[in-house]
């Protein structure tokens, strides 16, 4: 008898083990959702819009990166201290500084490489997701706009950072171009064939985009017109430029500039000039990553590491508003380099990152003006100086000198946020010689020089069976 | 083991027998036991039908007090017991036969207990007198040195970390490869440090597959079944204390690191040479120029002169104003251990008791770092009725580490800081003369160097940290708590059948909390931070098992189906405040909230098993078992995984014709064949990665108020099962009468469909995919020899050696090769075989690096190599050396000598290959400004024509130190692990004292180290690479026994 309750005893509980299928399906991911999620609305793919552009500001690959490869602002940064304007102390971006920071396993080779295609993979995931998604025409045509500016904002970078410019030699290999999600890696492009990508992806986004976007940060017609703007100076291409340029700011430059911000701390996105920014807040922090302001700001708890060339401040005249530079210390024997810093950057947890200004779209309409030779360039020009300094007094430059004027401008109007004096020297096959109380000597960049731009990284040449060694070869200065 | 199993044996039987003598005349009894080698000391003379009973002495004499007509039964290990009716009060002379069934040993198994003789399978045990012996605070530790073919890497000297385990080589490569850890039958998914030694019983390896193929999914990597300590029927209740205190400090010496003197000069020459020889200047304008730039370079003077360095590159004076010696601030060579044990067990007719209470208190090697832990344990078993048993294990465990960091390259990581910091630099603020700044309360300040000034204020290394004082103005803490029930029912429904359900439960609670001064270092700025992680792991696990076992006539058959369901359910919850009032520290106190987070997680597993075990005349056996697993962690199509076993012995010594052999006693040969999986995904951080197949949208990337989403890793959605075939040929033997015993083995594990992140060009946006890449093989040999090399009255040797050779090798790939850092893997070779760069020394013209560039010829072939100064044109190659030793193994001796006994185990390794990146960057020769440099660099390249090996110093960016052989380093060691020396009180004393025992010892571990490669603690991890991890300690303790 009590063997048979036994039994039943046994087989009741077999029975209610031996369970169904729900018991292995129940787990399912919380902290991330599926594909039809973000595709199936609006929402749903301008929060990937939202992740994406969080990645211009974010530690990119957290524990594993490094203060000096943080995101876009970091890629900017290295630009300007690789030029003449601002001196890097003993810091982080010290051998960016030194102009040797490019071989094939260096972090930041590796950095500027990973970094674009990351986010360029980003982008493709929406293009491919909204091909296949039943969102209607118009919100497909504006998010997919988004997305291809995204695309070309990167290859811009990596076309940039990768080889000679584009005027040395279109036909010059450029890296491999993805146009959709990838497991294998191809080929080694040409500079030409990214730049009609890029210039494709660009022009779409402006033909499809409007001034609407969900906060400063997001890419709206007028920012991708002066990503257009930017691409169009390095490809020479004069009328485009100018005319992207004036989409970017809107062309009335009085109306766009607003010179009692510019001492402001250029940490704030709400600021007027700004075009395009990233913003920061305490929850959302970067923390002491952020470029140029942990760096540069002796008057807050960072880095104290950048300081300004004093042949550069002596281009400022004393009304100037953006004559904010201090003589934070006393210069000594082997110490003049810590001499001058500059307070136009506030670092904070919180401080915002500008991306793009109007007073860049004004100086690059100029620059296309007068390539074009269209007597109203230098009206454009004094009307930032004017705006600048009160007590400007207009030039009487013309011809060469006057595109001089407008590229001591350029570096003048924004020295330390987007590395111009570097960007300029690149794309107009200069030199860039380090002058005044620079802290290296011998550190300077020849014209065309190859350091201009970095190797391929090796771990890229290791597992992409479509790009050998070779493509270093000749690279050497 | 076998001693207790016999006593239990023994005290059923008394039970059987029950008849008893009426109260009579109480008389006093001696006599001596002895057996052919002379008296015996130990034995149990225990007075049938009671719990009384004694022990003889090292004589193999006895006393004890019985009534007249009562029996004494006398028993020992491998003896036949023998009783005696006590008629008169003669002295009694009791001579004990050897007992040739005591080899009848019974051993803990998957999902059951077999005897030892019927194990077909590979199967190591680590019982509680060796775990006894060592101070272990993670109890997988003792295992090193004590079973053969298991490899355990200690690494660092945090107390309270768990060790890394291989069981037989590595079978995965970024699937977990630890084993599946099993306590009382049920799996563990609690931190292993939760455990104290002494509550366990024994701890049981099982190697190959027809041992673990019952774990099916969970067992490709090997298991551990700790078996904890529970009471015995019919014994009287004991009560033991052990408690000990001690020392610890770092176990081996750190690199040399040069003074602050020779380190400021190294580093004008460093400056010096940079700008003669890359920036052209001349030797005179060189050095008057690095004179002039030292400080400004190093950013700090601590000498009077301001520019301390002249232009001949010697210092002016040596006179300092400070000279930092990061070392001792942060090392803690003078750590306490202390751990108190209460065991109290025993047993009635139907019920046993055990309870357990242990405490354990140890500082680490760095200050502040210690683990605090307070474990406890209780057991019973009843015996309801003739067909119904039931217990219950509970145990909870609660501990709290304090954990500053001891690895990695967070500007926090202490030993890092050791090596990475000069001297040169101070832990106080200084002013720009060099003097003390105070703070308004008159203290002096950590210098985080990155304050504002021209001088003493901005360092070029670690800007915003002091690790010291982050050691005492942050906070770390890991606090875990775990509570386990545990309970059976065990149904004798025929003679032939039962059936056992067994459960557990178990409740794992990690609480995890961080504070950043609210003025000093990090998050200085925003006035401090606390971050708090509270996460909860709650499993649940049934077992039902069907048993049904019988003998027809010498045929013996046992038959198990099982069914076993698994439940995993994670609950994390985090958050993060910053803005705190001094001495604030709780987030109640935050002022900004940075973070919140939280998450659930599930995983279940539901499987079905059998196994069927046969014997004819205890002579030949066989088994086979087989086991179907369906896991969540696969998509529905691919979860399903099927696992079987078959394995099969031969007593050899049974045979007539090996028993004619007088030498050999004992003889087995055992073989098996069995295939078995690995569930356990990891993702790129090594941390569980619960749904590996799906590509996801990770939550949590918002853009201020708009919620965002990015692109998680690329996943294969037809990845499923790693598989690894495994086969053993082992043999069993004792020979000489038992004065040698041992085993040798002999496996092959092959693993295919592995799990792994198949590198992906990053062009592609993503680094890897996860995915099913290839296989692999494993194999080795293992040899463990016991003997007993002396056994006479006064004096007992043991000794045993055990050692393996394990092999490594890939079979398949899905592309022809994968660089993965150090390594590149390739069929043929081990996923431990170094490919790097080869360093070809010194030019001895410039004294630049030169590394090794090959020589093609116009097919590409290999026709020589030349040298190159350019890194990046330098050729990879394999430099035919390995991180996976060639052997390891263990040796361990026991001496008794009248009352004294000496134990002590070596382990030791052979044949490793370490790249040491600690001592690269220790040599880096003042490349990065402001680093310790390692006192090798004396032997820099000075001047053309210098013959050296060390490039010279060279304030530039080289690649003197990037990745090459230069740094490879042979790793072979020996340790001694454990040293236990103990001093037993004569019986003639604890008598009158009334307790039963009475030890004092003194116990050392890592006492010494013998290493090929200094500077290093020689475990450092699998792949050979070093992480600027901490030191094992060495500790010294004394401490006592007492039993009554």
């Amino acid at each position: 008898m009590k063997n048979i309750i036994n039994l039943a005893i046994i087989s009741v509980a077999l029975i209610s083990f031996s369970c169904s299928d729900d018991f292995l399906n129940e787990p399912k991911p919380t902290d991330a959702v599926t594909e039809n999620v973000i595709f199936d609305s609006r929402e749903g793919v301008e929060a990937h819009l939202s992740g994406i552009q969080r990645f211009y500001r974010d530690q990119f690959r957290g524990a594993d990166g490094s203060t000096d490869t943080g995101g876009m602002y970091s890629m900017y940064f290295v630009r300007t201290v690789k030029a003449n304007d601002i001196i890097q102390g003993v810091s982080w971006f010290l051998f960016d500084y030194d102009n040797d920071n490019r071989e094939p396993n260096y972090r930041r080779t590796i950095f500027t490489w990973d970094y674009p295609y990351y986010m360029i993979n980003q982008a493709n995931s929406i293009i491919q997701g909204l091909a296949d998604s039943n969102l209607g025409v118009n919100d497909i045509k504006q998010l997919e706009a988004q997305a291809k500016a995204h695309r070309a904002f990167f290859y811009f970078q990596l076309a940039m950072e990768f080889q000679h410019t584009y005027s040395y030699d279109p036909s010059l290999p450029a890296p491999p171009i993805y146009t959709e999600m990838a497991t294998e890696g191809k080929p080694m492009s040409t500079l030409s064939e990214m730049y009609d990508l890029i210039i494709d992806d660009l022009t779409y986004a402006v033909a499809n985009l409007d001034e609407n976007r969900l906060g400063k940060s997001y890419i709206n017609k007028q920012v991708a017109s002066g990503i257009l703007a930017r691409v169009y100076l390095v490809t020479e291409n004069w009328q485009g430029a100018r005319d992207a340029a004036i989409s970017a700011y809107g062309g009335n430059p009085s109306a766009s500039l607003n010179a009692s911000e510019y001492g402001n701390g250029f940490d704030k996105i709400e600021n007027t000039e700004w075009i395009w920014g990233s913003p920061q807040t305490n929850d959302q922090s970067n923390y002491y990553y952020a470029a140029p302001h942990a760096f540069s700001d002796h008057f807050a708890d960072g880095y104290y590491a950048s300081y300004i060339n004093e042949d550069f401040r002596a281009l400022f005249s004393a009304t100037d508003v953006r004559n904010l530079f201090d003589e934070t210390y006393v210069p000594a024997v082997g110490t003049e380099y810590k001499f001058l810093t500059t307070t136009k950057f506030k670092f904070a947890f919180d401080s915002d990152l500008p991306l793009m200004r109007t007073a860049e779209m004004i100086l690059i309409e100029a620059e296309a003006k007068h390539r074009l030779s269209d007597p109203t360039a230098h009206d454009i020009l004094f009307s930032l100086q004017s705006n600048r300094d009160p007590n400007a007094v207009k030039s009487s430059n013309t011809g060469a000198a006057l595109l001089e004027e407008i590229l001591v401008e350029r570096r003048k109007e924004l020295y330390a946020e987007l590395g111009v004096e570097w960007f300029d020297a690149k794309r107009l096959r200069r030199a860039i010689p380090r002058t005044g109380n620079h802290r290296l000597p011998n550190s300077d960049l020849a014209a065309d020089d190859p350091h201009f731009f970095l190797k391929i990284p090796q771990k890229e040449i290791d597992a992409n069976d479509n790009i050998d060694a070779s493509v270093n070869d000749g690279k050497n200065r | 083991m076998k001693q207790k199993l016999h006593r239990i044996t023994m005290l059923l039987f008394m039970l059987v027998v029950q008849f008893s003598y009426s109260q009579n005349q109480t008389i006093t009894v001696t006599g001596t036991v002895s057996d052919q080698t002379g008296p015996l000391p130990g034995v149990v003379v225990i007075i049938q039908n009671t719990a009384t009973g004694t022990q003889t002495d090292f004589d193999g004499n006895f006393s004890i007090n019985v009534n007249l007509g009562a029996t004494l039964e006398f028993s020992y290990v491998g003896m036949k017991s023998m009783t005696k009716t006590i008629l008169d009060s003669s002295s009694l002379s009791i001579f004990l036969e050897e007992d040739t069934e005591a080899l009848e040993e019974v051993v803990v198994v998957a999902f059951g207990k077999q005897t030892k003789k019927s194990i077909v399978g590979a199967i190591a045990s680590v019982s509680d007198d060796i775990i006894d012996n060592q101070q272990i605070t993670s109890v997988a530790t003792a295992l090193q040195g004590n079973v053969a073919g298991v490899n355990i890497i200690s690494t660092g000297g945090q107390p309270g970390e768990n060790p890394i385990i291989r069981i037989r080589g590595v079978s995965s490569i970024n699937a977990d490869a630890s084993p599946l850890i099993i306590v009382d039958g049920a799996p563990y998914n609690g931190n292993l440090n939760t455990i104290s030694g002494d509550q366990i019983e024994s701890m049981n390896v099982l190697k190959d597959a027809a041992s673990t193929s019952l774990y099916g999914s969970r067992g490709a990597n090997g298991v551990i079944l700790i078996n904890t300590k529970r009471g015995k029927f019919n014994t009287p209740t004991k009560v033991s204390v052990k408690t000990t205190y001690g020392l610890s400090g770092r176990a081996v010496d750190r690199h040399e690191l040069v003074n602050t003197d020779t380190f400021t000069q190294y580093t004008w020459e460093a400056i010096r040479n940079s700008n003669q020889y890359a920036g052209g200047m001349s030797p005179e304008d060189a050095a008057s120029s690095a004179s002039n730039s030292l400080v400004t370079t190093l950013g700090y003077n601590p000498y009077n002169s301001s520019i301390p360095v002249g232009t001949d590159g010697k210092l002016v004076s040596t006179d300092k104003k400070w000279d930092t010696d990061w070392g001792a601030l942060i090392e803690n060579n003078n750590a306490k251990r202390i751990e108190h044990t209460l065991g109290i067990s025993g047993g009635s007719e139907n019920t046993t008791h055990s309870f357990n209470l242990n405490y354990l208190d140890q500082e680490g090697s760095i200050q502040t770092s210690n683990f605090e832990r307070v474990t406890t344990r209780l057991s019973i078993d009843t015996k309801v009725n003739k067909w119904f048993k039931t217990g219950v294990s509970l145990f909870y465990s609660t501990s709290a580490q304090n954990f500053p960091d001891q690895s990695g390259t967070s500007f926090t990581s202490t030993v890092q800081w050791i090596n990475n910091l000069s001297s040169y630099y101070p832990l106080y603020r200084r002013d720009a003369n060099g003097n003390f700044i105070y703070d308004e309360k008159g203290n002096t300040i950590y210098d985080y160097g990155n304050n504002q000034g021209a001088l003493n204020a901005v360092r070029p290394q670690y800007q915003g940290e002091n690790v010291v004082g982050s050691l005492y103005l942050y906070e770390k803490q890991y606090k875990r708590d775990n509570f386990t029930a545990n309970g059976y029912m065990h149904f004798q429904i025929l003679k032939d059948l039962s059936f056992k359900t067994q459960i557990s439960y178990e409740k794992y609670m990690y609480d995890f909390y961080e504070y950043n001064h609210n003025e000093y270092g990090v998050a200085a700025s925003v006035n401090g931070r606390v971050d708090q992680d509270r996460n909860f792991t709650t499993t649940k696990n049934i077992i039902n098992t069907l048993n049904y076992n019988r003998k027809f006539g010498e045929h013996y058959v046992n038959v198990d189906l099982i069914h076993e369901a698994f439940e995993r359910n994670i609950n994390d919850l985090g958050a993060q405040g910053v803005g705190f009032l001094p001495n604030v520290k709780v987030l109640n106190g935050s002022t900004t909230p940075e973070a919140v987070r939280g998450a659930f997680t599930d995983e279940t597993l539901n499987s079905f098993l059998s196994r069927v075990a046969y014997n004819y005349k205890e002579k030949y056996f066989g088994e086979i078992s087989y086991r179907q697993d369906a896991s969540s962690r696969f998509s529905p199509e691919t979860r399903v995984g099927s696992f079987f076993a078959i394995g099969g012995s031969w007593i050899l010594s049974e045979e007539a014709f090996i028993q004619n052999i007088d030498q050999i006693q004992f003889l087995k040969l055992r073989a098996s064949y069995g295939e078995l999986g690995n569930n356990k995904t990891q993702d790129e951080f090594g941390d569980p990665d619960y749904f590996p197949y799906l590509s996801l949208y990770e939550t949590g990337w918002n853009e201020l108020d708009n919620t965002g989403v990015i692109l998680g890793n690329i996943s294969d959605t037809g990845l499923t099962w790693e598989k690894t075939a495994s086969s053993n040929i082992g043999i069993d033997f004792g020979m000489f009468g038992q004065y040698l015993n041992g085993s040798i083995d002999y496996y092959t594990k092959t693993s295919v469909d592995l799990i792994y992140d198949r590198p992906l060009p990053s062009s592609t946006g993503n680094d890897a995919i996860k995915t099913n890449v290839g296989s692999l093989k494993n194999y080795g040999i293992e040899v463990s020899l016991r003997s007993n090399i002396i056994s006479n009255k006064n004096f007992k040797w043991t000794t045993g050696l055990n050692f393996s050779f394990d092999r490594n090798k890939i079979t398949e790939l899905t592309q022809e090769s994968f660089i993965n850092g150090t390594k590149r893997w390739e069929v043929g070779r081990s996923l431990y075989d170094f490919y790097l760069t080869e360093w070809a020394g010194v030019n001895p013209a410039n004294g630049k690096g030169m590394w090794y560039v090959d020589i093609e010829d116009a097919e590409g072939d290999v026709i020589g190599r030349d040298v190159t100064e350019e890194y990046a044109d330098a050729t990879r190659n394999y430099v035919n050396k390995s991180s996976l030793p060639d052997m390891i193994g263990g040796f361990t001796n026991n001496l008794v000598y009248k009352q004294f006994d000496l134990n002590f185990l070596f382990n030791f390794s052979f044949g490793s290959y370490v790249y040491d990146s600690s001592y690269a960057s220790l040599m880096n020769g003042m490349e990065d400004v402001g680093r310790a440099a390692h006192t090798d660099l004396q032997y820099r390249w000075q001047k053309p024509g210098d013959i050296t090996h060390v490039p010279l110093l060279y304030n530039s960016q080289n690649d003197f130190t990037s990745r090459s052989d230069r740094f490879l380093f042979k790793n072979d060691y020996i340790r001694l692990k454990a040293l236990t020396f103990g001093y037993n009180l004569p019986k003639t004393i604890t008598n009158k004292m009334n307790i039963s025992r009475l030890r004092l010892f003194m116990q050392g571990d890592n006492l010494f180290t013998w290493q090929s490669h200094k500077g290093l603690d020689p475990e450092q991890n699998l792949a050979g690479t070093t992480d600027s991890r901490s030191y094992n300690l060495k500790t010294v303790s004394l401490g006592l026994n007492l039993d009554f």
